[in-house]
């Protein structure tokens, strides 16, 4: 077991961790946010996409070790963040998704294709989307809701 | 009549949580005490399992065959002539029979740790060659999977007819062999079970990521023998199905059987890894088709011979004969086809059982069906999709009951085919293809078309004799005391947005808002009996089981509103939500009030029942309502690298009356997209050692949104005539015809090289090959 500190959602943590622990079964298991999914353990599909200071990160694929200072932001930690709201919307009001398995992962790479993208087009949205796996809306609907939110952007 | 009734475009009720992170999928429970499971499988396809040795020091946390006391095999059974048992055990007994089966279950505090058990547990295997083809391992004298049959077929069913004359005489006849390829169903959330006893209801408690709660109950009472009233299965939020969670299998029974053996809670969730090599697998159909034809194209006849490769075991309850049973019943397809023959087997294979996957079966009929349309087509010097609209079966000719005996309802099948040629701009397209593209690549145009029979009951499932035959469905409403309403019903969203639409069909009924309905599912303990949501039947029955109840609960709300404004009950209905009599109106708040509060101010004859009853429900007839749809599509083939792109694809569907426009197309783009997968991607490939050749997604490829269209889609709405409101079902049918009409595009792309591909995934090697084939009997 080995000490670590970090700010998750805006709160610091210190815990116990086995060196082995990846970042997703840290904050699933230990902190209890288990809005982070899991659904490949192996870094492709991106349900369990975090922000890792502020870089989109899979946390499967991260070793909770390796966050020592960091700071992690889950779903659970973007009550206040005005861009993720409009993601939201957007993605309610498109169907951008139907079991939702893969939404907390999809929202968090879109929120950060729009916040380094603001002209992607639908092309570049799907290229930058190409990490993220979801198996029930055939993208139609996520696409669109990024695009929305881009516009939306733009106009404003 | 509300506005936000059935047709109304309303946004999804189950959205918040999802977006919040707050939805509650099986992994994400976690209890006190709680051990998890993890499972030592199979390294080897076929193979005596001579020895488990379990590590010294951890004897009683390893549990093999010999340990589960009481807990029988899993037994499919069907009534179908020549079905032979192929039953599953919980952990594997006498011989192993495919790479991943489980042969023993360890318990630890964490998986992690559970898996450290499982990696020391020693496993001896005296290999036997495996059975891989199933065409070939139908012949005498290979392999046989299991010991006790004569031979590797599990069922024949065959469809006799006289078409020999038709045979001798027609004027054109192609034929053609096709094969779609085994592949995985991935939901994105894996199988999960928690289980764990609870002595004050003397239940066994099972969160289980399934499409069919109640099923799952009757199965498991049934194999580990406690009676049923002892079981509770609760599906929480799950994460896709398309078939998969519709059946029981043995890992969620071994959980369970461990729950009860050690009075604690115990937690499998089945990882990615374990999903593609050890999970059922679904679609290895391969098909041996002719048509005859007359000079016009116009179908005389059809032959086919269907080969389904069941895999090791056969799925509990639906069997490994569904499929091929379910193929030769909808081969013709949503053609007039006047004399069809038919023959279907069943083989058993050293790989992990087949299972049905959403279009069940048809998508492989499609694959089949959509290329024999087109090798008509050729064979006639015709476009395909003229000699499509000519064999279709017309509107008029409506309700037409095929030659495989399947009653169509309703429907205009060539108006949704042409509709999607105009949004294709098909002869914009064709002239595009003589022009040729600047890049080098080579366009084709591919469409299909299919029925879909939806929600189709007793009479279907009773002629298979399979254990569990869906009957009526009910659904319970309760008037709360303040207004609003609970609807209680036995199938299971996951996905599928029934949380709203069963809400709309509410409010169309009562006038409520669905904002004030709750929609209850997936819950043994809480909601009445359903087989559960497959065979896109939901939104058919238990749509049509709450507006009955909901039509029962208006009758009582008469009633009691009738007296309080004191007026004759056949003067007031039920309106916009509220009672309304000539005079006066009164709120469902103010009848909830008066019924549970303040019963002295309620009519001397009142039902007794109250606020809240169950009603059944059941379409007449009830042999399924046949939803129906065109696609089309447009690829882009380049001819040195074999890749394809798909430049455009297009939409018609009918699913009769729609209850949320959004959740129909939802359903029908998730679907098409899976097509594609199918069609170009998904593939779980063995070696002749039976070993998968596929374990992660960097190997098994899934459609990402750099491979997804932007789907165009128009509706069409001809409701059933035997439903209630008119709907029809939709949830499977979007990935039905997706593989056909890919296949159909590329060899309309190849074209001009003489190149055909009839085998999915559309790869780029197997693209390659087909060119490099072309060109060798060319030169
Ligand atoms: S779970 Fe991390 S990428 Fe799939
Ligand atoms: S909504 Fe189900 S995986 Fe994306």
């Amino acid at each position: 077991m080995k000490q670590v500190t970090m700010t998750v959602n805006g709160r610091s943590v210190t815990q116990l961790v086995e060196p082995r622990t990846s970042l997703a079964d840290f904050v699933r298991e230990q902190l209890r946010f288990t809005g982070t999914h899991l659904g490949c353990e192996h870094g492709v599909c991106g349900a369990c996409t975090v922000l890792i200071d502020g870089e989109p990160q899979r946390s499967c694929i991260t070793y909770a070790v390796s966050c020592d200072s960091a700071q992690v932001t889950t779903i659970e930690g973007f009550d206040d963040d005005a861009l993720m709201a409009d993601m939201r919307t957007a993605f309610h009001e498109n169907h951008a998704l139907q079991c939702g398995y893969c939404t907390p992962g999809m929202l968090v790479t879109a929120r950060d294709i729009v916040r380094r993208l603001p002209d992607a087009d639908e092309k570049r949205v799907r290229l930058e989307l190409s990490g993220n796996l979801c198996r029930c809306t055939g993208y139609v609907g996520i696409v669109r809701a990024i695009l929305s939110v881009l516009a939306k952007r733009k106009a404003a | 009549m509300s506005d936000k009734g059935i047709g109304a475009r309303i946004l999804r009720k189950e959205d918040h949580r999802h977006l919040h992170g707050r939805a509650n999928f099986t992994a994400d429970i976690a209890m006190p005490n709680m051990l998890n499971l993890a499972f030592v499988r199979s390294g080897i396809a076929h193979g005596r399992l001579v020895r488990v040795t379990k590590p010294a020091d951890a004897a009683d946390r390893v549990f093999a065959f010999d340990d589960l006391v009481g807990v029988k095999t899993l037994r499919a059974v069907s009534k179908l002539p020549t079905y032979k048992l192929a039953d599953y055990p919980c952990l594997a007994t006498g011989k192993v029979k495919f790479v991943g089966e489980p042969i023993a279950a360890c318990l630890a505090d964490s998986r992690a740790e559970a898996e450290d058990l499982a990696a020391r547990v020693a496993v001896e295997i005296d290999p036997l060659p495996p059975v891989m083809d199933m065409v070939a391992s139908r012949a005498p004298g290979t392999a046989i999977v299991h010991e006790d049959w004569s031979d590797n077929i599990a069922l024949t069913i065959q469809i006799p007819s006289d078409i020999d004359e038709v045979v001798r005489t027609a004027p054109v006849k192609v034929s053609g062999e096709y094969k779609m390829s085994r592949h995985a169903m991935v939901p994105m959330e894996g199988r999960a079970v928690l289980a764990y006893w609870d002595d004050r209801q003397d239940q066994l408690v099972v969160y289980s990521a399934t499409q069919v709660p109640h099923l799952n109950r009757a199965g498991i009472s049934d194999i580990l023998d406690i009676e049923q009233r002892q079981v509770r299965v609760i599906a929480p939020d799950v994460g896709g199905g398309f078939g998969l969670k519709a059946l029981v299998f043995p890992e969620e029974i071994v959980a369970c059987w461990l729950a009860l053996r050690t009075r604690r809670p115990v937690r499998w969730i089945e990882d990615r890894v374990e999903h593609l090599i050890a999970d059922a697998n679904c679609r290895e159909h391969h098909y041996r088709i002719s048509a005859y034809a007359d000079r016009t194209g116009k179908i005389l006849a059809l032959e086919g011979e269907v080969t389904v490769d069941a895999g090791a075991y056969s799925v509990y309850p639906f069997t490994n004969g569904l499929e091929a049973a379910m193929a030769i019943g909808n081969l013709p397809g949503p053609y007039h086809v006047p004399a069809y023959r038919g023959k279907a087997y069943t083989v058993t294979t050293n790989k992990p059982p087949l299972a049905p996957y959403r279009g069940v079966a048809r998508p492989g009929v499609a694959f089949a069906i959509e290329q024999t349309i087109d090798a008509i087509a050729r064979a006639v010097g015709r476009d395909p999709f003229d000699v499509r609209l000519e064999n279709l079966v017309p509107a008029a000719a409506m309700p037409y009951t095929s030659v495989a005996k399947k009653t169509f309802d309703s429907g205009d099948y060539p108006e949704a085919l042409r509709r999607v040629a105009r949004m294709l701009d098909l002869p914009g397209l064709r002239e595009r293809q003589k022009r040729r593209e600047p890049d080098g690549r080579l366009i084709g145009v591919g469409f299909g078309c299919y029925t879909e029979q939806t929600a189709h009951g007793t009479s279907v499932f009773a002629s298979w004799g399979i254990q569990l035959v869906p009957g009526f469905e009910q659904a319970t409403v309760r008037l709360t005391p303040d207004g609003g309403l609970e609807v209680r019903v036995g199938v299971q969203s996951h996905g599928q947005g029934m949380e709203t639409t069963i809400a709309q069909v509410a409010s169309t009924t009562l006038g409520i808002d669905p904002a004030r309905v709750n929609v209850v599912h997936g819950d043994t303990g809480l909601t009445p009996f359903s087989t559960g949501t497959y065979a896109s039947r939901s939104i058919v029955m238990a749509g049509g089981a709450t507006s009955r109840a909901c039509k029962v609960l208006a009758t009582r709300l008469v009633r009691i509103g009738a007296h309080l404004m004191q007026c004759e009950a056949k003067d007031v209905q039920v309106k916009d939500g509220k009672v309304v009599g000539p005079r006066a109106s009164v709120e469902f708040s103010e009848i909830g009030r008066v019924w549970y509060m303040r019963p002295d101010e309620l009519p001397p004859d009142v039902d007794m029942g109250g606020l809240e009853c169950t009603v059944g429900y059941r379409p007449d007839p009830d042999y399924g309502t046949f939803a129906y749809a065109s696609h089309g599509a447009v690829v882009a083939v380049d001819p040195d690298t074999g890749v394809v792109e798909v430049l455009d694809y297009v939409i018609c569907e009918d699913c009769g009356t729609m209850v949320n426009p959004m959740v129909v197309e939802g359903q029908a783009f998730g679907g098409a997209v899976q097509g594609i997968g199918t069609a170009l991607y998904e593939e779980s490939p063995y070696d002749d050692q039976g070993q998968p050749l596929h374990s992660t997604f960097a190997d098994y490829t899934l459609p990402g949104a750099t491979e997804a269209p932007m789907i165009r889609i128009d509706h069409m709405i001809s409701p059933s005539p035997h439903t209630e409101y008119g709907i029809k079902g939709t949830g499977e049918g979007g990935n039905i015809p997706t593989s056909g009409l890919l296949a159909n595009a590329v060899n309309d792309a190849l074209r001009s090289l003489g190149a055909e591909v009839h085998e999915t995934p559309i790869t780029p090697r197997r693209v390659l090959e087909a060119i490099a084939r072309a060109r060798k009997a060319a030169a």
